[in-house]
């Protein structure tokens, strides 16, 4: 007969009392007394445990002495496995890490696919581990689904960060049974209704009561979860998989049941899955297989903050949990499980397994007492109000000795007011807050903060050497002679002078590297910079690689060096199917400029051709302009001949551009900017382009194909018609005026003029035009149409046309007078009437003596070519007029020796 | 005796609740109190099922649980209460509240102000009696504080940082050596605290820097601070408990429809969101948007429908009163309010329809009344 009959009489009892009937309630009732009695008579040890939960660890550290168990089952993703031995080398909290970047069976724009699963000493499943591992002839086995079941089994939509996995999640799975429980337990957040209901009366209590009452909370929320809810479907499915994997350990091992110990979540100890317990008669479940993805596996640094962040968990909570579960270890007695720096070669004392009495019911005594709870600790209490008081003197407030003794005070009437004989951390906290806090924080803490500093505290985890992936490791190796030690938790400044400590130049090189993978922050330059063509002799860094250990670790997952990750990204990034030339030419210049492996940018290079002859729009072209001539001019300077793929870039641009050109200036989706930096790349590149084989005759064909029609792109035709040679400046300037004679035009014109601007790119001898046109326009557009367009005429330059701008205001300054008394007496020079030309008379000369000398060819030629010149008469011997002339008639001795030498002996 | 009285206090409204707590508290009580410090939490805060009580207690103070315990467990302790916040979170109500469940008096109030002088918080002489039989016991006359002193019960001190520095400073030795000397008389004279007195003040958090208390004081208080409610939820039912209070005191027969309510708190929750994204004080309203404000808006539109209306309460009156109420600052606040109801009300009336067009219309009469 079951030990819990009595228990189940009475709980049905109740149920018919107070709701009415046997029902609903008496089901639930009587199915937890069920749960406890079947997990209980399971022959396999169910150890039920609940996250961060001091007792929890104290009861598992006190049970694995007593029973000395050869297999730990674990409730952890099984292919975690192999980094549980690297836990040795770091301190904690970390976290253990599954990622996935490569990713083969999930929906593209899943990844990166990340699986955390966060390890703090005040655990139960720290000390499994620590004795597992620890203890000779004992295996540690983990049994809960793999990381990629882990995201198999998810919702099918895509989580935003990383997936946080925990054990002995217990938490009631609905929000109105956690706030019904909060509410009337006159309690702000369920860590404290943990800490009172469940922590306290369970910390000092034996092995069978903890095991009961723990199976009989998990059991309750596992019961009052909506049948239909997902999550439950999913730890079903858990379940199924955690006791198929344990069923298929044992057959293969042939491992004693009465000697393994099975650690998990309270809530799945109370499990009514088919397949719960190793006698089930259901056929072995199925594990669906993993999907192609390839796995990476390490460990990352954690925190308290990021632990309470991401679960959930009141703030401060996880770190009171790790100071009370301290304080017990020192004050209990208890000996827990620490992992050792090394493996354990010695065979510890084996104790005789515990004789394994018959389960009695101590669930009636624990639900019908109140919960018997910590008496008054005043030792710890005043060392507490001692030493907030300090801290707060420390952080600005005035807080003084009358203070410690309220604070005092009031945690003790606190605590009585809300049922406790034992101020918690919690009580503690609002008793400092009322006394200390007055209308304003002094400092950047308030006293809330300083209190979870003084109880704890957040702690931050980090990974030691031995355990970083060969990548962490290359880059602390590489780093060293910069002289610190780049792994402390700390923002290193160094300064590189290349000049006496050459052998620096590696250390900065890596530095670059690292400053383009790494988040924001990691490494900073502060002086010095590295661009195509750019080089520092000095260099300043800010390095707090310490900081971000973890984005350090997850760069490992990609590669084993930093080269290789970056390589990879770059590929990466220009084999995108959203990749354009842009985006490739932007990947070349990192490549030279962080990589410097000819091979692999001749590579991108390539690449980049092929996506700009791909391309269908040119919504790029502004960019790809910029960039082209930037690495032009690289090459030019650095190398002896362009590379092939430049070359190739050129003449497939000039094809490409001239090709899109006419439909880009019909389209409404091209800008005047995307058509004006096409043209500049057609006439920038135009003679390197006809040099490598392409033909003038197909730009020449493309412009006159063109008919555009707004009135911007019209004034970007012109332009390069006037460059082309197929408009004269008089013509243009002819055009121009036309266009503010017409008042049903006018108000279109500063658009002209922006088109005009925008043609500075390819044609930029315009420049002295453009000036006259702004001035002209300044000069005759009337005030309705002038002033609105002023502020927008500022913007756009601004907005899109920002390098051209410092031409135009050069030419300007030119054209314009200085001062301002030079400005009444000012003409336009556009306006002056042109000097006369003088009509050129042919200097005398040797030539001009030898041709009036001997008329004949010359007349004969003349009469050939069917032109009919006259002789003129030779003016003066000597330079004509003008500058030129002025300088020969000063310096003559030059002209002279010329003369001599020229002269017939 | 209540009904002769436009507003009783805490102690005579709730008296027979009161007397029935005290008759069922087996607590612990501290000094002289009249009820346990749980029962005076649960006095304030209301009764659950599941504290097995015979009847029902209404809750009267809505806010966060633990502001309430801080403030009776400064109250048993040694240190005087000093609760603060913005206008209208319901200070002086729960100081009120606190008083008449520990000590059934609430009335010994000092109100702060610019021309409260040091004779209010000690005591001061009836001049006729000085000059007919000399100074004396009998013809002193003690302030409220003084007598909180004498009875050994809660002395409440309104808008502290409105009175002015050495004022504030008489309140160091009241609370520090709990009592008061009386120089001018040769014998009894000193007034010593019995056991139970302790201050309650209150202070307006907007007026921080006209008058700022002294470290010295400051140290005598323990400051509980009383958030503005932005919980819809809890703001609902504080709305509706003081509204239903308000029309029985009145006698008035009016029934505000949930929809109209909603209304009103959506405009408040809205307009706290711009105030609180706004970068200068021309950008804000002058109100501080309390809770208050809302009780305040409510009752002016109650009023105006029943006295000059149908004795309907209708959305167009709302939005009058409201408007009414808000523009305070001509032409600052009239414009914020104008392009509330441009960019704000107009689209949700077209998008939800319903009582909020009568909304807008009465919102746009009133503002262009008043520009």
């Amino acid at each position: 007969m079951s030990p819990f009959a009595a228990l189940r009489e009475q709980l049905h009892a109740a149920a018919e009392t107070f709701a009415d009937g046997p029902g609903a309630l008496s089901g639930i009732l009587s199915g937890l007394v069920d749960d406890v009695d079947r997990a209980l008579a399971e022959p396999l040890e169910i150890f039920p445990v609940c996250h961060h939960s001091p007792a929890s660890a104290l009861a598992m550290a006190r049970r694995l002495r007593e029973k000395q168990p050869e297999v730990v089952y674990l409730e952890l993703c099984e292919d975690l496995r192999p980094v549980l031995d690297e836990l040795r080398n770091c301190r904690l909290p970390v976290a253990l890490q599954a990622f996935a970047t490569e990713l083969d069976g999930f929906p593209e724009g899943w990844g990166p696919l990340n699986v955390v699963a966060p390890i703090t000493e005040a655990s139960a499943e720290y000390q499994a581990i620590a004795y597992a591992l620890d203890t000779p002839g004992v295996e540690l086995v983990l049994v809960d689904r793999s990381a990629d079941h882990v995201y198999q089994w998810l919702p099918q939509e895509r989580p935003d960060e990383s997936v946080g996995i925990e054990i002995g999640d217990l938490r009631p799975r609905f929000a109105e049974l956690e706030r019904h429980l909060l509410h009337h337990a006159k309690v702000r957040h369920w860590s404290e209704w943990w800490d009172q209901y469940v922590e306290q009366p369970l910390s000092g209590a034996d092995y069978a009561t903890y095991r009961q009452v723990m199976v009989l909370i998990g059991s309750l929320f596992r019961r009052l979860t909506p049948e239909d809810s997902p999550r439950l479907a999913g730890d079903e499915e858990r379940e199924r998989h955690m006791w198929t994997r344990m069923r298929e350990h044992l057959a293969a091992s042939g491992a004693d049941p009465g000697r393994c110990l099975y650690v998990c979540g309270a809530f799945h100890a109370a499990s009514r899955v088919e397949e719960f317990g190793l006698h089930a008669a259901e056929p072995a479940y199925e594990v669906t297989p993993r999907t192609g993805t390839t796995w990476q596996y390490g460990i990352v640094p954690a925190s308290h903050s990021a632990v309470e962040a991401q679960f959930g968990l009141a703030p401060g909570s996880v770190s009171i949990a790790a100071a009370t579960y301290a304080k017990a270890v020192t004050r209990g007695g208890v000996k827990t499980y620490q992992l050792k720096g090394r493996q354990a070669t010695t065979r510890p004392r084996k104790a005789a397994p515990a004789a394994e009495g018959p389960v009695t019911d101590r669930l009636t005594g624990f639900l019908s007492s109140p919960p018997a709870l910590d008496a008054l600790d005043e030792a710890e209490l005043l060392g507490w109000c001692v030493d907030i008081v300090r801290l707060a003197r420390r952080n600005g407030y005035l807080a003084s000795t009358a203070d410690a003794i309220a604070v005092f005070e009031t945690s003790i009437l606190l605590a009585g007011m809300r049922n406790r004989a034992r101020p918690t951390p919690y009580d503690f906290q609002d008793a400092a807050v009322t006394c200390i806090e007055k209308d304003a924080v002094p400092g950047r803490r308030d006293v809330a903060q300083l209190c979870e500093i003084l109880l704890g505290g957040d702690r931050i985890g980090e990974v030691g050497y031995a355990a970083l992936p060969p990548l962490a490791q290359d880059v602390y190796d590489r780093l060293e002679p910069l002289g610190v030690d780049v792994r402390k938790r700390a923002v290193h400044r160094v300064l590189l002078d290349f000049g006496t400590d050459p052998e620096l130049e590696p250390c900065s090189h890596l530095l670059w590297m690292l400053r383009r993978l790494m988040p924001d922050g990691a490494v900073r330059p502060i002086m010095g910079n590295r661009a195509l063509g750019e080089r520092s002799r000095q260099e300043s860094w800010d390095v707090a690689i310490g900081h971000h250990q973890r984005a350090l670790i997850e760069l490992g997952y990609e590669g084993v060096t930093v080269e290789q990750v970056l390589e990879q990204r770059l590929r990466k990034m220009v084999t995108d199917p959203e990749a354009t030339a842009a985006v490739a030419l932007e990947a070349v210049e990192e490549s030279i400029v962080l990589l410097g492996s000819r091979r692999f940018t001749e590579e991108l290079g390539a690449r980049a051709v092929e996506l700009l002859a791909a391309e269908r729009t040119v919504d790029d072209a502004p960019d790809v302009l910029r960039r082209i001539r930037r690495l032009l001019t690289h090459y030019r300077s650095a190398e002896p001949a362009l590379p092939a793929w430049v070359e190739r870039f050129v003449t497939t641009g000039y094809a490409h551009y001239c090709t899109l050109l006419p439909s880009a200036f019909v389209a409404d989706d091209t800008g005047v900017r995307q058509v004006a930096a096409m043209l500049g790349f057609l006439s920038g590149m135009e003679s390197l382009a006809i040099s490598l084989g392409c033909d003038r005759a197909q730009l020449e064909l493309a412009v006159k194909q063109s008919h555009p029609e707004t009135p911007g792109k019209v004034a970007l035709l012109w332009a390069a018609r006037f460059q082309l040679g197929l408009l004269s400046s008089a013509e243009l300037r002819a055009r121009c005026a036309e266009l503010l004679a017409n008042p049903l035009v006018v108000p279109s014109f500063p658009q002209y003029l922006s088109g005009f601007v925008q043609a500075l790119e390819p044609a930029p001898a315009l420049t002295p035009f453009v000036v006259e046109l702004i001035s002209d326009a300044f000069a005759t557009l009337p005030d309705s149409v002038l002033l609105p367009w002023l502020p927008k005429l500022i913007t756009t330059l601004k907005d899109e046309a920002a390098e051209l701008v410092p031409v135009l205001v050069r030419e300007a300054g030119r054209t314009f007078p200085g001062t301002l008394a030079a400005v009444d007496a000012w003409t336009p020079p556009w306006t002056a009437a042109p000097a006369p030309t003088p009509v050129p008379t042919p200097a005398g000369g040797p030539v001009t003596d030898l041709l009036t000398a001997h008329p004949a060819t010359t007349d004969a030629l003349a009469a050939l070519l069917g032109c009919d010149g006259t002789w003129q008469a030779t003016g003066a011997t000597g330079p004509g007029p003008g500058p030129a002339g002025d300088l020969l008639t000063r310096h003559p001795a030059a002209t002279d020796a010329l003369a001599a030498l020229l002269a017939p002996r | 005796m209540t009904d002769e009285m436009l507003r009783a206090p805490a102690e005579a409204k709730y008296a027979e609740e009161l007397d029935w707590l005290e008759s069922v508290d087996d607590g612990p009580k501290p000094f002289s109190w009249r009820l346990s410090p749980r029962m005076v939490r649960l006095f304030v805060l209301g009764s659950e099922r599941s504290d097995g009580l015979d009847r029902e207690i209404k809750q009267k103070w809505f806010g966060d649980r633990s502001f309430v315990e801080r403030a009776i467990v400064t109250l048993a302790s040694d240190r005087g209460l000093l609760l603060i916040g913005d206008p209208g979170t319901g200070k002086s109500w729960l100081a009120e509240l606190l008083s008449a469940a520990i000590c059934r008096n609430s009335t010994l109030v000092v109100q702060g102000t610019a021309g409260t002088t040091e004779d209010h918080i000690k005591y001061s002489w009836n001049v006729s009696m000085v000059i007919a039989k000399g100074q004396s016991r009998q013809s002193m006359i003690p302030s409220p504080i003084m007598t909180a002193m004498e009875q050994g019960v809660i002395g409440r001190f309104e808008e502290l940082t409105r009175s002015t520095s050495d004022v504030q400073d008489a309140l160091i030795s009241i609370l520090s050596e709990k009592y008061v000397s009386i120089p001018e008389l040769d014998d009894d004279n000193i007034v010593f605290a019995k056991p139970g007195f302790s201050i309650i003040a209150t202070a307006n958090s907007r007026d921080r820097g006209v008058n700022d208390l002294s470290s010295a004081l400051k140290r005598r208080f323990n400051f509980v601070r009383i958030p503005v409610v932005t919980n819809k939820r809890s703001e609902a039912e504080i709305v509706r408990f003081r509204t239903t209070e308000l029309l029985r005191r009145h006698r008035i027969e009016l029934e505000v429809p949930p929809s109209l309510l909603d209304i009103l708190l959506q405009s408040f929750a809205d307009l706290r969101a711009a105030a609180q994204s706004a970068t200068s004080d021309d950008e804000k309203l002058e109100s501080a948007l309390s809770t208050a404000e809302q009780i305040g808006v409510l009752e002016d539109a109650i009023l105006h429908s029943n006295f000059f209306g149908d004795s309907t309460l209708r959305a167009s009156t709302l939005a009058g009163s409201l408007v009414g109420s808000l523009a305070r600052r001509s032409p600052e606040d009239l414009a914020i309010l104008n392009k509330f109801w441009h960019g704000v009300v107009e689209p949700r009336s077209k998008k939800d329809g319903g009582e909020w067009q009568g909304f807008l219309e009465g919102g746009r009469q009133a503002i262009a009344t008043l520009s």
